[in-house]
């Protein structure tokens, strides 16, 4: 079995490693470029969001380097998102006659462990729950890792890209519980540098693809730490999974302050979205940026809640959608516009 | 006491109900006007750009009512029957009309439909009994039984699937329709199906969650090898319906069947609108006449 998966920023070395410790050998699809994304374009419909072409244009490369089997995480809700694994086997149906996509339902992780998994890959449910704590413990590294890496970028920009390759090979190396504990410890050290201290914070939220994904949101936390803005964000896999894991006792605290502004989730994040921008406003950071797919239905719902909230709690909010058409001049000038308006608030506030 | 109700979104099918309910209760109710330009800038303004007409509407009509009336009644559907949801936006819409304007009534309907608007009753009138009768009265009204429509042999005839707040109101298919009955189709929508033809959970419609995606796609179904041609119309930025279109049009098209694919929003111009309906009808006839 060739495994693959579409790519999901950093955290597709911890899925690798969890479908490598099942018994599959993993065909991953190259990194997200042009390509990809024309690609997935070509095969679907104009009106559906980013993530689709760009999970499609994934698969579509993933089958041409020699994959046949598809993990594609699934789970009917309120979400486009649910449905794309019909979509995809529809339109890759056509062009690769002979692939397996399985679709992995978020919701019900005891299906997942017990049946699902076992029988996929035919191995016993203790295996399955061995690979999910080392997927739990390299998403942590990873999150732990992220974290440094925002700091060390605006400390230093173009040493943190230096001290960035050789930290990904040492999580990609990182295969038991011990040599990740170790890893994170090596990764603290090497992240350890000096430099001017960052001006000023700033919230990041949004879908988690576009959370986590530098393809999708045209690596904005890399941008926004090159403007000299340290990047902020409650959003990682290893959250999303202690999320439906139903462990994440956070995202109690972000549905309360949501609840202010939405009475009922919308789907998708929506709910999370205004949770966390809440929860950072009242921490005082200094600004909140917003990223999402063009016409996502629960991210516009969160937009306006958004806008309101910014109101209340004085906080500067940016809210951007990205589709295909996105130049990425125009992104960046938004961006620097905004840092610079935040930048000027704050000197003028401190005085 | 004044009520009012935004004539868009739920209020093409539940209208009915709710002005029994009302008027039962003893309430007056206002009914925003047919939407129009106006109407429909009033709501451009209130929301984002990126959301589909429909929401646009509704926000233009509780514009149109806030001053006239006491109360905005605004019911928030979340989900129906075995939790077949509402869209995303249709749930966040009340809230987010809420966040500035607090006026408003807004039941949360979860399959059930009498506590919400029991409450309301009661908020209303403060009268627990005539809020209760109110609703035993106007129930009848919840039920929507239909038969089966016939198809004539010898007319052409037309699938529109779209939703009702698309199809119900005029300022948005208006055209659409009347450019096919003038062109002597009869005209086929889902709300003329009934109930046991909609809800149907055997197939794909089975994995479908959301409750108006699950009829339209039920309502295609149905109609794709009984009528000549079917006609998709899809509001711009409509989640659900992109997705569920987009299968539609790859069944259509495998079995060969003639489908058009309409995307609406406010700045389609009337003229092409009718100008591919026209080259849409000429298909459907040459294959009419070809058969």
């Amino acid at each position: 079995m060739k495994a693959t998966f579409p790519n999901f920023g950093y955290e597709t070395l911890a899925l690798k490693t969890f479908l490598e410790k099942l018994g599959a050998s993993v065909v991953l699809p190259p990194a997200n470029t042009k390509h990809t994304l024309e690609m997935g374009v070509k095969y679907s419909s104009e009106l559906i969001c980013l993530p689709f072409k760009i999970t499609l244009g994934n698969f579509i490369e993933a089958l041409n380097r020699g994959a046949d089997t598809l993990f594609m995480a699934a789970g009917a809700k309120k979400c486009r998102f649910g449905y794309y694994h019909y979509l995809h086997e529809m339109i890759l149906r056509k062009l690769f006659p002979r692939f397996r996509l399985y679709a992995i339902s978020q919701y019900t992780p005891y299906q997942f462990v017990f049946e699902k998994m076992p029988q996929i890959f035919m191995v016993s449910p203790t295996r399955v729950i061995y690979a999910l704590l080392i997927l739990l413990a390299k998403c942590a590294l990873i999150d732990d890792f992220k974290c440094q890496l925002r700091l060390a970028r605006v400390l230093d920009f173009n040493q943190a890209n230096q001290i960035e390759k050789r930290a990904i090979k040492l999580i990609e190396s990182a295969n038991s519980i011990s040599q990740i504990r170790r890893t994170r410890q090596e990764i603290r050290t090497i992240f350890s540098i000096n430099g001017k201290k960052p001006e000023i914070k700033i919230g990041l939220v949004g879908e988690i693809f576009f959370m986590i994904e530098p393809f999708a949101n045209q690596e904005i936390e890399k941008e926004l730490s090159r403007l000299g803005a340290l990047v902020v964000t409650k959003r990682s896999l290893f959250r999303h999974l202690k999320h439906l894991l139903k462990i994440d006792w956070e995202f109690y605290r972000f549905s309360l302050l949501a609840y202010k502004y939405l009475k009922d989730s919308p789907g998708g994040e929506a709910i999370r979205t205004v949770g966390e921008a809440v929860s950072f406003a009242m921490s005082g950071i200094d600004g909140i940026v917003h990223i999402y797919p063009f016409t996502c239905m629960p991210e516009n719902i969160a937009l306006e809640a958004l806008e309101k909230a910014s109101e209340d709690y004085d906080v500067p909010v940016l809210s951007m959608s990205f589709d295909e058409h996105t130049s990425r001049t125009g992104f960046l000038t938004r961006l620097e516009a905004f840092v610079d308006l935040i930048k000027r608030r704050k000197r003028e506030r401190g005085r | 006491m004044k009520v009012g109700i935004p004539r868009a979104l739920l209020y093409y099918r539940y209208g009915n109900f709710w002005n029994r309910f009302f008027s039962e209760l003893g309430v007056e109710v206002i009914l925003s006007p047919k939407t129009d330009k106006t109407i429909l800038e009033k709501g451009l303004g209130k929301v984002s750009s990126e959301v589909c007409l429909p929401i646009k509407v509704i926000c233009g009509h509780i514009e149109e009512l806030k001053d006239k009336v006491d109360f905005v009644f605004l019911p928030r559907l979340v989900y129906l029957g075995d939790k077949l949801y509402a869209c995303p936006k249709m749930i966040g819409i009340v809230d987010i009309v809420g966040l500035n304007f607090s006026a408003l009534l807004r039941p949360k309907i979860k399959n059930d439909f009498f506590l919400p608007h029991f409450q309301v009753g009661l908020a209303l009138t403060h009268n627990p009994m005539k809020s209760f009768l109110a609703y035993q009265r106007a129930k009848e009204e919840l039920k929507f039984s239909k038969t089966i429509p016939d198809f004539p042999s010898d007319q052409p005839k037309i699938g529109l699937i779209s939703h009702f707040y698309n199809l119900g109101d005029d300022f948005i298919a208006h055209d659409i329709i009347a450019t096919f009955r003038k062109n002597g189709f009869l005209i086929y929508t889902k709300e003329d199906l009934p109930p046991t033809i909609l809800e149907n959970s055997k197939g794909f419609a089975g994995k479908i969650r959301w409750i108006y995606e699950r009829e339209l796609y039920n309502a295609f179904n149905y109609y794709l090898d009984k009528i000549d041609g079917i006609c998709n119309i899809i509001s711009f930025g409509c989640g659900p319906d992109s997705l569920v279109g987009e299968i539609m049009a790859d069944k259509a098209k495998t079995l060969n069947r003639p489908f058009l694919q309409l995307i609406i929003d406010e700045h389609t111009g009337r003229a092409g609108l009718i100008t591919r309906l026209e080259a849409f009808i000429e298909l459907v006839k040459k294959r009419i006449v070809a058969n």
